[in-house]
Parts: structure tokens; C-alpha cells; sequence
């Protein structure tokens, strides 16, 4: 590594700027051996390198590197705004002075002035024409002194340089000692870049995987990825010296790096020590405030339950509070006090007197004592719940008597409504049995008259006696009904009380 | 570089170098412009600051136009300092901003350019490309 260190920076001056400038721009046009910008008065020992390595020779025309733009340049501090040109608003860049004392950098001035119309060229700050050349000055050399002084950073910092000196020397360092200078590729055909440092290594410009975290990379990213970004390499902690995984190192610092500052665990109890991490330990075992620590965790953490739990309560209470006086102005609404009766109830000295249908025990009033409702000590909220509670187990005996009032009703009017079905039934059974002993009497009867008609039919067909012709006619009345009636002929006025008996009787049985 | 603006100019939106809002107030008790903010709008070229930047006045809801004889109702302003021969490189947004408040401050006329009417209808030219004469040396 000693070789590729860049050599001392030589001390600021302008005769051997200059002159290293102009050797490097003979380099290209006629120093055939000359490489990637070595000085021949005194060749670095990495021009050295570069000129020694075998395809330099070959390829040193296409080497150029790129001179840094001071306009580009990140200033270290803000630059004094005396320094600073008011086109570009950079520091000046080979400045000029103009005859009315304005000044320039020498090119934008001469991009001002392309623009103007007509070939006139005026001053931009005030519009003093500018004639000749001679208008045309170099600034006081104390100007250029504090412009070459300025500091300024490596324009290759990003890709890893950190020079940082008078911006006098950016251009040598950049041209010929910045190791990150972009330089093009050794190989023939690439076309890309590479870091001057790389470029004895030929072209890396292909793609490699890296063998700890497999991203895939150009070999020439490679050294830095795995010096700084690769997660899956191992590196040293910045605090303790300890040789962690890049992917660790962050857990690492936060829970067991010794170096790493906390507080003491007691800080939540209002302990103020705070130290590296194998401090911190050794104080934790004397710290009270340490030893009390968990405990007063475990003791937040309840608290924190139990307020959560708390609140789903809170809002439970206040649906069955609502709930409550619906139900309360449901069965009371005589009592005109609206919602706000079971409520104001205990605090208001004049509602005191329980009205005698606010079926409540006086028990239910604890806090309603006369003088006893203004008691600041006494806390609303208390008073109030405690009411609604007492309220609400009145209200349910309520409606637990009124419950067994009606099953016992109940139990009654069934009885009752047995009792009578019982007796209609019996009476039923009474008629039923008279109803069929009338049936037994009518088949009797029935039968008696058919016998008495057949046997005499049997004489009736010789002598036809006006005495059986009466019987047959009432015989017939009773079985051939109202057709008969006419059919008798003159016996009919004689016969009808019977007929009417007979009539009457089939009536029945018919039922 | 617009860390400490003047008082009455704000800084409303310059989030790339091609167009920037600025609002801007006049601060004096100008009866003409009491109370009112004006939009600004400017638009870059590449060539900035070597070449004018195109500004104009936006008319938003809250941003009228502001009444002056070198404003078209348009939003398109008549002022040497912004046109080719006007333009200095050493001007930038903030100067600008000035010179068009110091503009308005000194007004006195509530009204619009000569042939206002006609040339908003008309005009389909950028601002850049207008060749104004510039005859008004009092503002």
C-alpha cells in the first residue's frame, strides 16, 4: 500500500504549477514515452507504476484526464462575497477587472458578452463600455493570493478521496497524485472508466458476485463494496475494537457494545447516570433506582392494562345508565321529572321526600341526607353510581315480584278452567247416557210396532178391519213421516194427537 | 444565496433550475396595490444567467395582475432589465424582484398598456421574443 499513497503534496506555487501544467500538455502532443500526466522533473512513484505497467505505453494517448473546474469545486467555507463573481456567484476563476473596477471571471465575460447584440461589450454590473483590450485588466496580485487560498475539496471525494487544501493545488493533484482521478479503462475496447489506482489492474470493468452477499457488482466496485457497504462482512466496531458482521454491528452498538453510552435502567425512576455500557452494569448492581426498575415496569405496564380495561367499562356504564332512565321514565312517567330524575334525584334538597308510589326503599338513597349533598368531599360521581345501583336493584326485585305475581295468576286460572272443563265434561257424560238409554227406549218401540204391524198385516189381508187400519195408520205415520199424513183420509182429524207423539219422538232421536 | 430574501418577497417554489414561483408584496402604502400579493413566475434557459430569464405575473385565484402601464393583463411585463439589451448577468431572481417592486411603488396610474386588449388576444409570442420599445424612462 506504501507505493499507491500518494506522494507529499508539493507546497503551493505557482512557478511549478504552471510549469507541471504546461509539461502535461506536452505529454500529448509530442513525449511519445510520457503517461497519464508524469512530470519529468520529478515522476511520482505512481507515474512510475503507471509507466511501468505494460499496456501504459501503448494506450497513453487516450489517458486524459480531466482538469477540475474551480466553478465546480466544493468550497470548504462559504467564500467571502468579495471573492465571489456575481455570473457565475462562484469564487473567481482567472479574474479580470474591468476600467470601471468591476470583477470578472474572464470567461464569463466572455460568455456575457457573445451575447450581446452588436458587438458592443458593456461592463454587466454598470454598463461602462468596454472599448479596447486595454480596458481589459489583470486583478491586484492580492486577490489572486486570497483566491489561491481558498480551501477546497478533492473533486473526487465522492469516490473516496479526501484531499483537502488550497484550491492553488487542486489542479496538480487532480492531473497527476488523486488515486481516484477517472481515467479511461487500460483495455482497448472499453470505453468506460476507472480510478487511476485501478488502472495497472486492466480492465475490471465486468461483473463479479460478491462472495459474501452475492450482489452482483463490476470488479472494480468489488474492494470498496466489501470494505464498506457489504452487509455479510465482518468489521470492526468503531466504539469497542470488537470484530462484528456489518448486518450486526448496529444491534451490536445498541445491546452489548461495552463502549456504547446509556443510561442506567434507573432512568426511568429518575436515576441521571449515564455512561459507557460496562460502566453502566457495574453501577446498576449498587443503583436503588436500578433494582427498582423492573418492578416499576411491571408496575407501569398493570397500570397501563388496567386503564385500558378501565375504559370499555366507562363506556359500558354510561349505555346502562341511559338504559336505566328509559326504563326508569318508562314506568314512572307520572313523576314529570324527566331523564334527569334518577340523577338529580340525591342531590336535590327538595326531592328529598320520597313520593310514596317511587317504589325505592329509603335505602336507596344513601347520599340524600339533608345538608349532606354539598359535601366537597363527597365525590359526585360516587353518589350518583351508588344510586343508580340501588335503583337498579329495586327495580329488578320489582320486577322479580311482579314475575312470581303472574306465574301464581297463572297457576290459578288453570286451575279454575280444569275445574270447569272437568264438570262440563261430567254433565256431557250424563246427557250422553241419556241420550242412549232414549235410543234403547225409541228401538223398543220400534220394534214392538213393526212386530205388531206384521202380525197384523197377516189378518189384515182377509177381514181389513177399520181398528187395524188406525194403527197401521199411525204406524205408518211414524215411518214414512209428513208424505203419510194425507194418506190416512178420514181417520186423519182422530189420529193426529199420536202422530204428533210420534213425530216428536223421532225428533228426539234424531238429535 | 436566497437565504435572506428582502422584506415582501417569498420564495414559493424552486424546486429545479428551470422554473421558480416567487410572490411578491409592495411593502409601501400603495393604494393601487394595498393588500394584494402577486404571483411571479420565472422561467430559466440554460444559458441563465448569461441569457434574461422569461418572467411574467401569474393570475391565480389569490394573485390578480396587478394594474400598471407596462403590465399586460396577461401577466406579461414591459421592462428593459428583463429583454436581451436590458438583461445583465449579474442580475438573478432577488434583483429582479426588486426592480419589479421598486416598478410598482413608483406607480401612480391604474391602467393598462396602450392596446392592451388587442395584444392579449393576439399575442401568441414567449415573452423573450417580443420586441418591445422601450420609450418610458420614468419608472
Amino acid at each position: 500500500m506504501s507505493m499507491s499513497s500518494p506522494s507529499p503534496i508539493p507546497p503551493p506555487n505557482d512557478r511549478r504549477s504552471s510549469r507541471s501544467s504546461s509539461n502535461a500538455n506536452a505529454v500529448d502532443d509530442t513525449d511519445d514515452r510520457m503517461t497519464v500526466g508524469g512530470p519529468p522533473s520529478s515522476p511520482s512513484p505512481l507515474a512510475l507504476r503507471v509507466s511501468n505497467s505494460p499496456s501504459s505505453k501503448r494506450r497513453h494517448s487516450r489517458s486524459v484526464k480531466v482538469p477540475p473546474e474551480y466553478q465546480s469545486l466544493d468550497y470548504v467555507s462559504t467564500p467571502d462575497s468579495n471573492l465571489v463573481c456575481l455570473i457565475c456567484h462562484t469564487p473567481f476563476d482567472k479574474p479580470v477587472q474591468l476600467s470601471c473596477e468591476h470583477y470578472f471571471c474572464r470567461l464569463c465575460l466572455d460568455h456575457a458578452w457573445a451575447l450581446q447584440p452588436n458587438g458592443r461589450r458593456t461592463c454587466p454590473t454598470c454598463r461602462t463600455a468596454v472599448e479596447t483590450d486595454q480596458d481589459i485588466r489583470p486583478v491586484p496580485k492580492i486577490i489572486e493570493t486570497m483566491l489561491n487560498e481558498l480551501f477546497v475539496k478533492c473533486p473526487n471525494t465522492k469516490a473516496g478521496c479526501s484531499w483537502l487544501a488550497h484550491r492553488a493545488n487542486v489542479h496538480d493533484h487532480v492531473m497527476l497524485y488523486c488515486e481516484h482521478t477517472p481515467v479511461e479503462c487500460s483495455a482497448t475496447d472499453c470505453r468506460l472508466q476507472i480510478s487511476q489506482k485501478d488502472f495497472h489492474k486492466g480492465c475490471l470493468h465486468y461483473t463479479v458476485s460478491c462472495e459474501n452477499c452475492h450482489t452482483s457488482l463490476m470488479k472494480k466496485d468489488l474492494e470498496e463494496h466489501q470494505r464498506n457497504v457489504c452487509a455479510n462482512r465482518l468489521t470492526c466496531c468503531t466504539l469497542c475494537a470488537a470484530e462484528v458482521l456489518r448486518l450486526d454491528l448496529k444491534p451490536h452498538i445498541n445491546n452489548t457494545c461495552p463502549k456504547h453510552v446509556i443510561p442506567c435502567q434507573g432512568t426511568i425512576v429518575g436515576c441521571k447516570f449515564m455512561a459507557e455500557r460496562a460502566e453502566v452494569v457495574l453501577h446498576e448492581v449498587s443503583c436503588a433506582m436500578a433494582t427498582m426498575a423492573p418492578h416499576f415496569r411491571e408496575q407501569q405496564a398493570r397500570i397501563e392494562r388496567n386503564e385500558a380495561r378501565l375504559e370499555p367499562l366507562t363506556r359500558k356504564v354510561g349505555i346502562l345508565e341511559d338504559g336505566l332512565t328509559n326504563i326508569t321514565n318508562y314506568l314512572y312517567p307520572a313523576n314529570g321529572n324527566d331523564a334527569s330524575f334518577p340523577v338529580t334525584d340525591p342531590l336535590d334538597p327538595n326531592d328529598t321526600d320520597p313520593q310514596p308510589d317511587f317504589r325505592l326503599p329509603p335505602a336507596s338513597f344513601p347520599t340524600v341526607a339533608p345538608g349532606n349533598d354539598n359535601t366537597p368531599g363527597r365525590p359526585l360521581f360516587d353518589s350518583q353510581v351508588h344510586h343508580l345501583l340501588t335503583l337498579h336493584d329495586s327495580l329488578s326485585e320489582e320486577v322479580s315480584r311482579i314475575a312470581n305475581a303472574l306465574t301464581d295468576l297463572d297457576g290459578r286460572t288453570n286451575m279454575m278452567i280444569i275445574n270447569e272443563s272437568q264438570r262440563s265434561k261430567d254433565e256431557m257424560l250424563h246427557a250422553n247416557a241419556a241420550i242412549s238409554s232414549m235410543r234403547m227406549h225409541l228401538q223398543w218401540l220400534v220394534s214392538a210396532t213393526i212386530q205388531q204391524r206384521s202380525s197384523a198385516a197377516g189378518s189384515s189381508t182377509s177381514t181389513g178391519s177399520t181398528s187395524a187400519s188406525g194403527a197401521s195408520g199411525s204406524g205408518s205415520g211414524a215411518t214414512r213421516g209428513t208424505s203419510a199424513r194425507p194418506g190416512p183420509g178420514p181417520s186423519a182429524t182422530l189420529q193426529s194427537p199420536f202422530r204428533r207423539l210420534s213425530d216428536s219422538n223421532r225428533q228426539d232421536t234424531k238429535l | 444565496m436566497h437565504d435572506k430574501l428582502p422584506p415582501g418577497i417569498t420564495l414559493i417554489k424552486a424546486d429545479d433550475f428551470q422554473t421558480w414561483l416567487m410572490d411578491i408584496r409592495v411593502i409601501d402604502s400603495n393604494p393601487i396595490y394595498q393588500g394584494e400579493t402577486y404571483r411571479l413566475k420565472f422561467t430559466f434557459s440554460p444559458q441563465y444567467p448569461i441569457e434574461a430569464p422569461e418572467v411574467t405575473f401569474q393570475k391565480t385565484e389569490t394573485h390578480p395582475i396587478p394594474w400598471h402601464p407596462h403590465i399586460y393583463s396577461n401577466g406579461i411585463i414591459c421592462l428593459d432589465l428583463l429583454d436581451r439589451s436590458g438583461w445583465s448577468p449579474v442580475h438573478n431572481v432577488e434583483s429582479v424582484c426588486v426592480s419589479l417592486q421598486s416598478m410598482l411603488t413608483s406607480n401612480t396610474k391604474k391602467e393598462r398598456p396602450a392596446g392592451d386588449e388587442n395584444f392579449v388576444r393576439y399575442n401568441t409570442q414567449r415573452p423573450r421574443d417580443i420586441s418591445f420599445v422601450f420609450h418610458d424612462n420614468q419608472v
